[in-house]
């Protein structure tokens, strides 16, 4: 998810960059033209013109803004899929029985150790540190995903 | 658009996006409700409450027994795992050998899990720790944001409290009317529990001295849980 964030944002600072070559271009060939190369630089200005126009709708905003590189924002449908993807993958649960609501302990027959283990896969699914104090009363999924919103500020 | 204006613009949407309710007020509204569904949870740590908890007791008040703040075996027994766990994962990089070898320790684990002697299970717990105390990884690996971690308190000085917003000049006020007037309202609701909130902590702390930090929640229907403002109106994880 990082790398495809980071190539938008290459993508995007490369444009402005493209389009300060192709006006280079398009001076060059302007001030030297070339008889038998005439229909082929013609068409390539017009390419070249037809593409900075495309860019230069956006190369102000481009110019100005600074992107940086971070993990798409949060939303409480994504912590939900991953949170039930996380326990779909670990295979003391059954993947059928499982629903937002499914206690570990009660429903799904885990032990401690276990809910312990599934805390850990959550704190290394979405990169930060679960407390203990806080970890060993996160008994559902639905528990762990309004953990992660709180902790998180999403939908606050 | 002229660079100036734009960037005007940016940095008052840079102000207003700085305080975490700025977009939309009902996002406000939302967070109060997700704190008073979850609030109990702030409270101390517990053992196994889901074992423990009797029919008919609410969250908060089973949530409050462990109080006092010493954490019982089986709490104690599950930290090491996870320390254990963790160091390990430091140890050996690759995750196939790592899935291995905490297969083994949780096998370590699951062969004395039934002992019924709490002296023979308190021993196994001190030389549990002492081993691991021995093999520990030097530099394990902290997440960023826990303590002893690259980010852990990076955003804190960008972490501005409420009240400054009440400094606003009216002109910046009046770029977002509608926010304050819905914020005069909550403050007013503050005003209105506020007595009560002081009351019932003090009605709530014992004689000798308070046991641990935590908030009790709210005992009575319709009554908002103690100091609720300041967890409502907690700056954002990553200030803007």
């Amino acid at each position: 998810m990082a790398s495809r964030v980071l190539v938008q944002c290459v993508r995007s600072f490369t444009q402005p960059s493209a389009r300060v070559i192709f006006e280079n271009i398009t001076a060059r060939a302007s001030a030297v033209p070339v008889a038998n190369q005439r229909h082929f630089s013609f068409n390539a200005c017009s390419q070249r013109k037809a593409l900075t126009s495309h860019t230069k709708v956006s190369s102000p905003l481009a110019q100005l803004c600074r992107q940086y590189g971070d993990l798409p924002p949060l939303t409480l449908d994504t912590i939900r899929e991953r949170v039930l993807y996380v326990l779909k993958l670990y295979d003391k649960i059954n993947p059928e029985k499982l629903t937002g609501a499914s206690h570990f302990i009660k429903d799904l027959g885990l032990d401690s150790l276990d809910q312990v283990e599934i805390i850990m896969a959550m704190e290394d699914e979405f990169g930060f540190e679960i407390p203990d104090a806080e970890a060993e009363k996160l008994m559902t999924p639905q528990e762990i995903v309004q953990f992660i919103a709180d902790k998180k500020d999403v939908y606050e | 658009m002229k660079p100036g204006v734009y960037s005007a613009l940016a940095l008052a949407l840079a102000l207003a996006c700085h305080y975490r309710r700025s977009v939309v007020p009902e996002i406000f509204e939302k967070s109060l409700r997700a704190f008073l569904i979850g609030y109990p949870k702030r409270c101390p740590p517990v053992s196994h409450s889901s074992i423990a908890r009797a029919e008919g007791e609410s969250v908060g008040e089973s949530l409050e027994k462990m109080a006092s703040g010493f954490l019982t075996h089986q709490q104690k027994v599950l930290r090491l795992y996870k320390k254990a766990l963790r160091h390990l994962e430091s140890w050996c990089i690759f995750r196939d050998k790592y899935r291995f070898y905490a297969c083994m320790l949780r096998a370590r684990f699951d062969e004395n899990k039934d002992e019924k002697d709490m002296v023979k299970a308190t021993m196994m717990l001190k030389s549990g720790e002492e081993e691991f105390w021995a093999n520990q990884h030097p530099q394990p690996y902290i997440f960023p944001d826990s303590p002893g971690g690259t980010s852990y308190e990076r955003y804190e000085c960008f972490k501005v409290p409420d009240w400054c917003l009440d400094y606003w000049h009216p002109t910046e006020k009046a770029m977002y009317p509608d926010y304050f007037a819905k914020r005069e309202q909550w403050k007013k609701l503050r005003d209105q529990s506020w007595d009560r909130e002081v009351k019932q902590l003090q009605v709530e702390t014992p004689v000798d001295g308070l046991k641990t930090e935590a908030l009790p929640p709210a005992r009575k229907e319709g009554d908002l849980p103690p100091l609720w403002w300041q967890y409502v109106t907690r700056p954002r994880e990553r200030p803007m």
